[in-house]
C-alpha cells in the first residue's frame, strides 16, 4: 500500500511555544491509523497541521503531493474531512444545512443523493431531526452530525479528533462501529487521535504514540496491544 | 382612524428605508463582529451615483440596479482594501477604521458633488389611492413595495441558497467553514458587497424624501442603528422588523406628542438606549450562551 497521507519531521507550534518536534508518520490508503498519547503530547496540533491551522516546518504531503503553504479550504477541498476537537457543528444552523455545507461543493447531485441515504442509514436521528436548530442536538447526536458531514464530503481521508470524548459508552461504541463501516465500504483512510487508547488500538491497523511532540513508539496496533510494558508505560491501561 | 391608519402606512415606508439600512448594519455586524460605521456615507454616495446615471440620461429604473450592482463591487473592494488588512486587529482599531472611512467617503461625496442640497425626483407619482376613506400615498406604497423586494430577495438568497448558506457558515463559524472548504475570507467580502447594495436602496428611496446632498444620511443611520438594536443586532429579521417599528413608532410620536418633531431624533436614540437596558440581545437576538 502507498502512503496517502506523509508527515515528515513535522515541526509545529503556537507563536513561541513549540508542540511538535520533529514528527513522521503515514497513513495508507484505504487504511485506519490511530494517533494516541497523553493529553498535550500534540495529537490535536498533528491534526491542525496537516490542515493548515497552525503553521509547520518539515513537510507534509497528501497523495504525494505537499500541503505546504495551502491553505486550509484548498487542502480540505483535496479530499481531506476533519472532524475537530469540538466537533465544528454550526450551532447556528439546521441539523440539514450543516449536512448541505459537507456537500457544498461536489457536483456528482445523484452520489450526493446517494450518500445522504447511507448517511441517514448510518445515523437515523439526523434524518429525524433535520429540521431542527443542530445546538438541539446532544452530544452524542452532534459527534454523529459531523462524521454524517464528513462523510458526504467524499473524503479519501478523515482526521477525527476524540470522536468518544464526552459520549457514553454505548454511543462510543456504535459511532466507533460506524467508523470501521465507513472505512471498509467507502474505502475512506482514517487518521484517529483518541484518548480512549483500547477502543483506537482495535480500530486501527497502525497505532503512533506521541509523548511530548514526538513519536515515541509505533507499530502494528495487535502488537502494541499485546505488549505489556508499551501499555503500562504508554498508554495507561 | 383615518388618519391614524395614514400615519401607520407612512411610518411603515419610512420604517421600510430604515429596515435596508439596519439589514446592511446587520449582514456586516455577522461578517466582522462590529456594526459598519459608515454603512450610513456609502448609501449616500451610491445615491449620488444614481443621480449622477439619471442626470446622463439613465431612467430611475435602470439606475436603480445599475447603482446596486456598482454598490456590491464598491462594498467588496472596501472589504478587501480597507478592512481585510486589519481583520485581526483590536475592535477599537476597527471602529477608528470604519468611522474614518465614514469621514473619507462623506467628503469625497461633497468634493465631487459638492454640499448643496440637490433635488433627486421621486420615481413614484405623488398621488393618493383611496382605500375606502384611508388615503394611501403612492410614494409611501411604492417605497414600501421596492424595499420589501429587495429585503425578500436577500431572505430567498441566505435561506435558500448555497451561496446564502456558506455565507452564513462563515460569518457564524469561520472555522468549522474553513475545514468545509468554505473560502471564508472571500464570503465576508460578499457580506460586505451585499450589505452596500442594500444599504444603496435605502439611500436611493431616502434621496427623494429628503434633499441629496453628503450629509443626508446622518439622521437616517441613527434610526437605523436603533432599528438593529431592537431587532437584535445579529438578526437580518430583526433588522426588517425593528425598521418598521422605528418607522411607524417615530411617524406617531411625530403627529400625536405636540412639537414632538424636535425629538424625532431623541425617540431614535432613546430606543437604543432603552433596549440595550432593557433587552440588550432585542427582540429577536439569541441571548449569548456560553458552556462552562
Amino acid at each position: 500500500m502507498t502512503a496517502l497521507l506523509e508527515l515528515e519531521n513535522v515541526r509545529a507550534g503556537y507563536g513561541p511555544t513549540s508542540v511538535l518536534h520533529g514528527v513522521s508518520l503515514e497513513v495508507p490508503d484505504g487504511s485506519v491509523v490511530s494517533l494516541l498519547g497523553a493529553n498535550g503530547a500534540g495529537k490535536t496540533t498533528t491534526l491542525r497541521a496537516i490542515t493548515g491551522g497552525v503553521r509547520w516546518t518539515g513537510d507534509i504531503r497528501f497523495a504525494g503531493r505537499s500541503l505546504r503553504r495551502s491553505p486550509t479550504e484548498d487542502i480540505v477541498r483535496r479530499g481531506i474531512a476533519h472532524v475537530p476537537e469540538g466537533r465544528g457543528i454550526c450551532t447556528e444552523l439546521t441539523v440539514d444545512e450543516n449536512l448541505r455545507l459537507g456537500a457544498h461543493l461536489r457536483q456528482d447531485k445523484a452520489e450526493v443523493k446517494k450518500d445522504y441515504a447511507r448517511v441517514f442509514e448510518y445515523f437515523p436521528v439526523l434524518k429525524e431531526r433535520r429540521r431542527l436548530s443542530a445546538s438541539t442536538l446532544s452530544g452524542g447526536e452532534q459527534q454523529m452530525l459531523a462524521l454524517a458531514r464528513a462523510l458526504l464530503m467524499r473524503p479519501r481521508l478523515m482526521l477525527l479528533d476524540e470522536p468518544s470524548l464526552g459520549l457514553a459508552p454505548m454511543v462510543v461504541r456504535s459511532i466507533f462501529e460506524i467508523i470501521r463501516s465507513i472505512n471498509r465500504t467507502s474505502k475512506v483512510a482514517v487518521l484517529l487521535v483518541e484518548q480512549n487508547a483500547r477502543i483506537a488500538l482495535d480500530l486501527s491497523t497502525t497505532t503512533y504514540v506521541l509523548e511530548v511532540g514526538r513519536v515515541a513508539v509505533h507499530g502494528a496496533s495487535a502488537e502494541l496491544q499485546g505488549d505489556e510494558s508499551v501499555r503500562r508505560s504508554y498508554l495507561g491501561y | 382612524m383615518q388618519e391614524f391608519l395614514q400615519l401607520v402606512v407612512s411610518g411603515i415606508a419610512t420604517g421600510a428605508i430604515f429596515a435596508s439600512l439596519a439589514l446592511a448594519l446587520v449582514l456586516i455586524y455577522n461578517a466582522m463582529g462590529l456594526v459598519n460605521f459608515a454603512q450610513g456615507e456609502m448609501a449616500m454616495f451610491a445615491a449620488f451615483i444614481a443621480y449622477t446615471l439619471i442626470n446622463h440620461g439613465m431612467s430611475f429604473w435602470i439606475a436603480f440596479p445599475v447603482t446596486m450592482v456598482l454598490a456590491f463591487g464598491g462594498g467588496i473592494l472596501i472589504q478587501r482594501i480597507v478592512i481585510k488588512p486589519v481583520e485581526r486587529a483590536p475592535v477599537l482599531t476597527l471602529v477608528i477604521i470604519t468611522l474614518g472611512l465614514a469621514t473619507l467617503v462623506n467628503g469625497f461625496a461633497g468634493f465631487i458633488w459638492g454640499y448643496v442640497p440637490r433635488y433627486f425626483g421621486s420615481p413614484f407619482s405623488s398621488d393618493s389611492i383611496d382605500l375606502g376613506g384611508v388615503f394611501l400615498n403612492e410614494r409611501d406604497l411604492g417605497v414600501i413595495g421596492v424595499s420589501g423586494l429587495v429585503l425578500l430577495a436577500v431572505y430567498l438568497l441566505l435561506q435558500h441558497t448555497t451561496v446564502g448558506l456558506t455565507l452564513r457558515a462563515a460569518a457564524h463559524h469561520p472555522e468549522a467553514s474553513r475545514l468545509l472548504g468554505v473560502h471564508v475570507s472571500w464570503m465576508l467580502a460578499l457580506g460586505w458587497g451585499l450589505a452596500s447594495a442594500v444599504g444603496a436602496v435605502s439611500g436611493m428611496m431616502v434621496a427623494p424624501i429628503l434633499l441629496l446632498e453628503p450629509n443626508m444620511m446622518q439622521t437616517i443611520i441613527i434610526y437605523a442603528f436603533a432599528a438593529a438594536v431592537l431587532g437584535g443586532i445579529e438578526s437580518p429579521l430583526g433588522a426588517v422588523v425593528g425598521g418598521l417599528v422605528v418607522g411607524v413608532v417615530i411617524n406617531l410620536a411625530g403627529a400625536y406628542i405636540p412639537n414632538a418633531g424636535d425629538l424625532q431624533l431623541a425617540f431614535g436614540l432613546g430606543i437604543i438606549i432603552l433596549v440595550l437596558i432593557l433587552k440588550p440581545n432585542g427582540l429577536f437576538g439569541r441571548a449569548a450562551t456560553r458552556r462552562v
